[in-house]
C-alpha cells in the first residue's frame, strides 16, 4: 500500500519520530502533478514579481495614435537568419506599418524590410519602481522616500520598431506583459480572498462550535440564508454597493472584500462541526479542568485541530476565486482599465466577437493562463488533502 | 408520516425565505444612489409607474416598512415592484427571463445526471484503467476552464471550421448530404449557432417542429459548457464514493455469496454510494444557475444572468430585489425535492 512506504525514510532517520508536518510534506512530495504544479505556480509568482522587467513595456503605454497605431498588431516575427547571406544571426525584427484595409476596414499591418533592428537585451525603456519595492504601497513608499525607478528591461526593440511576443491589444498595449501585470491581480486575489473566507469561516465557525446555544444558532441561520442566494448573484448584488468608476487598487480591495465574504459559509459549517466534536475530547476538557480560559481553549487547542482541514480548505478556495474574479472583471464589473486581469482581457476578445476569432486569436491566451493557474493550484491543493487528512479524500 | 414532514420542511423554509429576501433588500438598499434620483435625472418617467409604486410601497417611509410593504404586496397580489429600464412590472419581465434560463439549466442538469453515473461507476470499477486517467484527467480540466473561456474556445472552434463546411455545402459532393442533417446551416458553414437563443429573424415562420429544431440547435452549445462543469465535480464525487463502498465488507458477502457482478456493482455499491449525489443536488443548483451565468452572457442568451447583470448597471433595484427573490425561491425548492428524493431513496434516513 502507497501509504506505508515512507517507512523505510523513517527508520534511516535515526529512530527520531517526525513531527505531523514532515511526514505530510513527505506525502506531498510523493504527488507528482502536484510537486509540477508546485514549481509550475512558483515560476508564475516570479514572473508576476518581475513583470516589470521582463515586459518589454510598460502595463498601460499603448501605441494607438497615426504612424506609431499598433491597435491589434499580429505577435512580431523575429528573425534568426540573415536576410542575404542567410546564416544565422542575431535576433532581429522589422518595424511594421499600419494601413487600412478599405474593404474590410480592418489595419493590416505590413513589414518594412529596409532596416533590421537587433532585439536588445537590458534595453532602456518605459521607467518603473524595481521588484521588491513595488509590493510597498505608494503611499508608505512616498512616507519613506524611497523613490528608486528604474528603466532597464530584460528585452526591447528601437523604436519605430515593436516586439509583441504575443501581439497587441486594442490599444496597441503588449499582450505579453499585460498578462504578466494581470497575473500580478489574478494570483494575488485568489489568496488573499481565501485568507478572509478562512479567517471569518474559522473564528465564526469555532465559536458558533464551542459556544453553541443562541449565538451557534443565529450564525448558522445566516450561513443558510447566505447559502440561499446564487453565489454569482449575491456577488454581483454586493458588488453594485460600491462605485464601479474607481481606481484599480480601490477595485482590487473592494473585490477581495466581496470575494471573501461569498465563500465563509460552508467552511464556518465544517469548522463548526470540527469545533463540536473537539469540545467534547479528553484533553479539551482537561484543559478546562486545570482551569483554562475559553480563549486559551479556542486557541490552543481547537484552532491547532482544525490546521489540517484549514490549509486543504485554503489551496481549494484559491482557484475558485480566480475563476470568479475573472468572471466579475469580464462581466466589466471587477478591475478596470488601465490595470489589467486575465478576466478583463477576455472581455475584449469576447467584445470582438467574430473578429477576434478570425484575425487576433491571440486575445485569448489569458483564459489558456487562468487554465493553468487554476488547474495547477487543483493539484496543489489535492496533494496537500491527500498529505494532510486522508479522510477528506473524494 | 411523509405529508407530515413536506409540511414542517415547506415551514422551515419561511424564515429562511424571510431571510434571504431582508439580506436581499439591506443590500439594495446600501447600494449608493436612490432610485428617486433616477425620477429627477429622468423627468420623463411614466408618472402612472410611479404612482402605482408609491400607493404600495410607500417609498417615503423607512426602510423596514418598506420592506414589509414589498413582502406585503408580494404575498397579497403577487407584485414585485416596477423595473425602471423595462418600464413594467417586474413580474411581466422577469418571468420570460427565468423560463429562458430553466430550459439550459434544466436540460444540462438532466444531461448531467444521465452521464454521472455510468462514467463514475465505469471509472470506479476499472480504477486506474486508461478510461479511469481519461475521466480524472477530463473531469480536472472541466473543473479548470472558466466557463465562460470554454465557450469562448468552442466558438472559434466552429467558426474554423466555417470554411471547410461553407464548402461542403456549396458543393453538391455525397459529405454535404451526410452534413447536412448533422449541422445547424450548412449554407453559411456553421456547424452550431454561435449565439442567441433562437434564429430571430426567421423563428415566427417556423413550424412548431421546426422551432423546437431552432431552440435544439442553440442549446447544443451552452448545455455541453454548463454540463462539462457541473460533470466534473459530480463524478469526482460519485467515483470516490463508489469507490469505497466497492472495499466495504457488505460487497465482499455480495460477492461471495455468488451474486452477479453487476448486481453487486448496482445493486449493492451504487445504490449506496449515491445518496451524497442526490443531496449534493442543493448544492449543484446554485452553481448551475450561477454558472450559466457567464454562459448566458457569451452567446447573449435572454436569461437570469445578463438580465441581472444590466439591473446592476442600471441600478434597477426591483429587477434586482426580483430576480434575487426568485433565485433564492428555485433554490428552496431544489434543496427541498434533494431531500425528499434522499429520504424515498435512503430507508435508514428518518423523516424528522
Amino acid at each position: 500500500m502507497a501509504e506505508f512506504a515512507p517507512r523505510k525514510r523513517v527508520v534511516r532517520r535515526d529512530s527520531q519520530a517526525m513531527s505531523q508536518w514532515a511526514v505530510a510534506w513527505q506525502q506531498f512530495r510523493k504527488h507528482r502533478l502536484a510537486m509540477f504544479s508546485l514549481y509550475a505556480l512558483v515560476v508564475f509568482y516570479l514572473l508576476a514579481l518581475f513583470a516589470d522587467t521582463i515586459a518589454p513595456y510598460g502595463e498601460a503605454q499603448s501605441f494607438r495614435r497615426g504612424a506609431e497605431n499598433r491597435s491589434f498588431a499580429p505577435p512580431t516575427r523575429i528573425y534568426w537568419r540573415d536576410a542575404e547571406t542567410g546564416r544565422l544571426s542575431w535576433p532581429f525584427v522589422y518595424p511594421v506599418s499600419a494601413s487600412r484595409d478599405l474593404r474590410t476596414l480592418r489595419l493590416v499591418y505590413t513589414e518594412d524590410r529596409t532596416q533590421a533592428y537587433p532585439v536588445r537585451l537590458f534595453v532602456r525603456g518605459h521607467s518603473y519602481v524595481p521588484p521588491p519595492l513595488t509590493l510597498v504601497p505608494p503611499q508608505i513608499r512616498k512616507r519613506l522616500q524611497l523613490n528608486w525607478e528604474t528603466d532597464r528591461h530584460l528585452f526591447g526593440v528601437e523604436f519605430p520598431a515593436t516586439i509583441y511576443l504575443w501581439g497587441a491589444d486594442q490599444f496597441g498595449r503588449d499582450v505579453f506583459g499585460r498578462i504578466l501585470f494581470g497575473a500580478r491581480i489574478s494570483l494575488t486575489i485568489g489568496i488573499f480572498a481565501s485568507l478572509i473566507s478562512l479567517s471569518l469561516g474559522l473564528v465564526l465557525g469555532g465559536l458558533s462550535g464551542y459556544y453553541g446555544g443562541v449565538l451557534d444558532d443565529a450564525l448558522m441561520r445566516f450561513v443558510e440564508v447566505l447559502a440561499t442566494i446564487p453565489s454569482l448573484f449575491l456577488l454581483l448584488a454586493l458588488r453594485a454597493l460600491f462605485p464601479l468608476d474607481v481606481n484599480p487598487s480601490t477595485v482590487f480591495l473592494i473585490v477581495i472584500t466581496i470575494l471573501g465574504f461569498i465563500r465563509w459559509g460552508p467552511i464556518a459549517r465544517v469548522v463548526r462541526g470540527l469545533a463540536l466534536s473537539l469540545r467534547e475530547e479528553e484533553f479539551v476538557q482537561a484543559a478546562r479542568a486545570l482551569g483554562g480560559s475559553d480563549a486559551r481553549i479556542l486557541l490552543r487547542h481547537l484552532l491547532p485541530g482544525t490546521a489540517a482541514y484549514a490549509i486543504v480548505a485554503f489551496s481549494l478556495l484559491i482557484p475558485g476565486f480566480i475563476l470568479t474574479e475573472a468572471g466579475l472583471s469580464f462581466l466589466g464589473l471587477g478591475i478596470n482599465e488601465p490595470a489589467s486581469s486575465w478576466g478583463l482581457m477576455l472581455a475584449v476578445a469576447q467584445e470582438g466577437g467574430i473578429q477576434t476569432f478570425t484575425s487576433r486569436p491571440w486575445m485569448l491566451l489569458p483564459g489558456l493562463f487562468i487554465f493553468v493557474t487554476v488547474l495547477a493550484f487543483n493539484f496543489v491543493g489535492d496533494g496537500l488533502r491527500d498529505a494532510l487528512d486522508p479522510k477528506l479524500r473524494t | 408520516m411523509t405529508f407530515g414532514y413536506l409540511v414542517r420542511r415547506v415551514l422551515q423554509m419561511i424564515p429562511t425565505f424571510i431571510g434571504a429576501t431582508l439580506l436581499a433588500f439591506l443590500i439594495i438598499q446600501a447600494a449608493p444612489g436612490d432610485f428617486t434620483d433616477r425620477f429627477i435625472l429622468e423627468p420623463n418617467m411614466d408618472a402612472a409607474q410611479l404612482e402605482r409604486m408609491e400607493a404600495r410601497f410607500g417609498l417615503d417611509k423607512p426602510v423596514p416598512l418598506q420592506y414589509l410593504n414589498w413582502m406585503w404586496s408580494l404575498l397579497r397580489f403577487g407584485y414585485l415592484g416596477e423595473s425602471f429600464s423595462y418600464r413594467a412590472p417586474v413580474n411581466v419581465v422577469i418571468i420570460p427571463l427565468i423560463w429562458n434560463s430553466m430550459s439550459l439549466v434544466l436540460v444540462s442538469l438532466f444531461l448531467t445526471y444521465l452521464l454521472t453515473i455510468p462514467i463514475a461507476v465505469i471509472s470506479a470499477v476499472r480504477q486506474y484503467s486508461f478510461l479511469d486517467k481519461a475521466v480524472t484527467f477530463l473531469s480536472f480540466f472541466g473543473l479548470a476552464i472558466p466557463n465562460f473561456f470554454f465557450i469562448l474556445v468552442l466558438i472559434v472552434g466552429v467558426l474554423m471550421l466555417q470554411p471547410v463546411l461553407r464548402d461542403l455545402g456549396a458543393g453538391d459532393s455525397i459529405f454535404g448530404a451526410l452534413i447536412r442533417p448533422l449541422s445547424y446551416d450548412l449554407e453559411r458553414g456553421l456547424l452550431f449557432p454561435v449565439g442567441g437563443m433562437r434564429t430571430s429573424q426567421i423563428y415566427d415562420q417556423l413550424t412548431v417542429w421546426g422551432k423546437l429544431q431552432d431552440r435544439f440547435w442553440h442549446l447544443v452549445l451552452p448545455v455541453l459548457v454548463v454540463t462539462t462543469a457541473s460533470l466534473a465535480s459530480l463524478v469526482r464525487v460519485l467515483r470516490g464514493q463508489m469507490l469505497e463502498f466497492l472495499r466495504a465488507d457488505f460487497v465482499r458477502t455480495a460477492r461471495a455469496k455468488g451474486l452477479a457482478e453487476s448486481t453487486v456493482t448496482y445493486k449493492h455499491a451504487l445504490r449506496n454510494a449515491l445518496n451524497p449525489l442526490i443531496s449534493s443536488t442543493g448544492a449543484i443548483l446554485p452553481e448551475l444557475v450561477g454558472g450559466a451565468g457567464l454562459v448566458e452572457f457569451v452567446v447573449r442568451w435572454p436569461g437570469i444572468t445578463p438580465a441581472f447583470v444590466a439591473a446592476i448597471a442600471a441600478q434597477d433595484i426591483y429587477i434586482i430585489m426580483g430576480l434575487l427573490t426568485l433565485s433564492a425561491v428555485l433554490l428552496m425548492i431544489g434543496n427541498l425535492l434533494a431531500d425528499v428524493l434522499l429520504v424515498t431513496v435512503d430507508p435508514r434516513i428518518r423523516y424528522s
